[in-house]
């Protein structure tokens, strides 16, 4: 018990002092998380819409795809990234490895299957009469399915908060592609990692604490979004 | 006498079972349809091909005497001049005056003029004052009648009513096929489908009988 108290005291302290180590690292994470969800969003979300309301021969096989590619592992996601924008790698002139863009194109390729899946379930789930009502009142097929997405708005909204969800707490990709590069790439979930890795276990659960109050302010402004 | 509907040979099945076959129906504007017939004999098929929402899966459709052609770009303007009112209406998550206002959005009808088409629709079917309601959160009668003013308000030339009385109250049942009875004479077209026997002769206007998919007892008079 005292293990956690301790770990609680830690992290107030550490919050107190606006310790630089422990902002930069809410910082990059919050950031390379926001970036993420906006990218996986941009991709995901009309991925899932499109696969939701159209019809096509191998239409199973690409739902099936898309369940496969929620369950990726953080480190084959990163592996694969790595192997884009190393040095070797047909983008490796670019420069990216180590950096937090790398890490929001490892992110973002992490989330858009969870967003495009989400998306999917909830045009699955909407109700029928919704696409008919709107082509009987005049709308085009672009405009009919820009209602749909506007009546499922809650359930899309969930999609950006699972994605959210899911860049913000992992730790493979952040650490593959982004390297933990003190006051540069140093995410929450990395610094945990290390700090556990040094027997830090009170600052690493110190951290964990600060990520989950992190997480759980993104989820409420985004809750609030959704709730408007 | 003009030709509003002209129905060649058109078929629809759904699997191995035909639900429509009818061999030949004209329909005239400015006129009143009441279409009956048993579940399952093939209202709802025909009201859904009437509206461009479904394809017939063999035959010809006219409207305005020309051939419909069942691609997006020719629907459209078609779609406009028609529109389907479901026996249990969806009305989209918002106020009362969104829903009206939806339709004329589309038709890029704004301002002062979407205000008063929709103040007129909803005075039309009782609901005066209605305007900033949550459409959600209506009794099924009031939102029966939103989804009738939702139509109401683009004119159209052509109002498909599936069921209209169904899950409405006997006042709200008595307002709406007054209401119906009226539009015919305001130069719209109403087809109905019913299962109440006395409607057809309390309404008035012409009959159309399915049984099985197939047109059955007496035809409209054809153009």
């Amino acid at each position: 018990m005292d293990f956690f108290t301790e770990s609680f005291h830690t992290a107030l302290d550490l919050i107190a002092a606006r310790d630089p180590d422990v902002v930069s690292a809410v910082t990059v994470s919050i950031v390379v998380s926001l970036w993420s969800t906006l990218f996986a969003a941009l991709a995901g979300i009309p991925a899932g819409v499109a696969l939701g309301v159209s019809e096509f021969p191998g239409k199973r096989w690409a739902v099936t795809l898309l369940n496969t590619l929620m369950a990726l592992p953080t480190v084959v996601v990163g592996l694969f990234v790595y192997s884009i924008i190393s040095r070797q790698g047909p983008l490796g002139g670019m420069g990216l490895l180590f950096t937090p863009s790398a890490m929001v194109i490892g992110q973002t390729v992490l989330a858009v299957p969870i967003m495009a899946n989400f998306t999917l379930s909830a045009i699955k789930g909407a109700d029928p009469r919704i696409i008919p009502t709107a082509l009987t009142l005049g709308a085009g097929p672009f405009a009919s399915v820009r209602r749909l997405v506007i009546e499922l708005r809650f359930g899309i909204m969930a999609a950006v908060i699972a994605g959210f969800g899911r860049v913000i707490a992992e730790v493979g990709v952040a650490m593959m592609l982004g390297g933990n590069i003190r006051g540069y790439t140093r995410t929450m979930t990395t610094a945990i990692a290390m700090e556990t890795g040094k027997g830090e276990f009170a600052l690493g659960l110190a951290l964990g604490l600060i990520l989950m109050t992190v997480a759980l302010i993104v989820n409420l402004f985004l809750n609030f979004l959704q709730q408007r | 006498m003009e030709t509003l509907y002209r129905l060649s040979n058109i078929r629809k099945s759904y699997g191995q079972r035909t639900v429509l076959a009818i061999n030949e129906l004209v329909l005239r504007p400015g006129t009143l349809y009441t279409l009956t017939g048993a579940n399952g004999s093939g209202k709802s098929t025909l009201l859904s091909i009437l509206a461009f929402l479904s394809p017939p899966a063999s035959g010809e459709l006219f409207f305005g005497g020309a051939p419909v052609r069942w691609n997006n770009a020719a629907l459209l303007p078609l779609r406009r001049a028609v529109t389907l009112l479901h026996q249990s209406p969806y009305l989209f998550n918002g106020s009362v005056f969104s829903n009206v206002a939806y339709g004329l959005k589309l038709r890029a009808i704004r301002g002062d003029e979407q205000h008063r088409r929709v103040e007129e629709a909803l005075m039309m079917v009782g609901l005066a004052g209605f305007e900033h309601r949550r459409a959600r959160e209506l009794s099924g009668g009031e939102a029966q009648r939103v989804a009738m003013a939702r139509a109401l308000a683009l004119g159209p030339r052509v109002l498909l009513l599936d069921e209209p009385f169904a899950n409405v109250d006997r006042d709200t049942s008595a307002l709406l096929e007054e209401l119906v009875v009226s539009l015919p004479g305001r130069g719209t077209t109403v087809i109905m489908t019913t299962h109440d026997p006395e409607h057809p002769d309390r309404l008035g206007g012409e009959l159309i009988h399915l049984v099985a998919g197939e047109l059955a007892g007496p035809l409209p008079a054809a153009a």
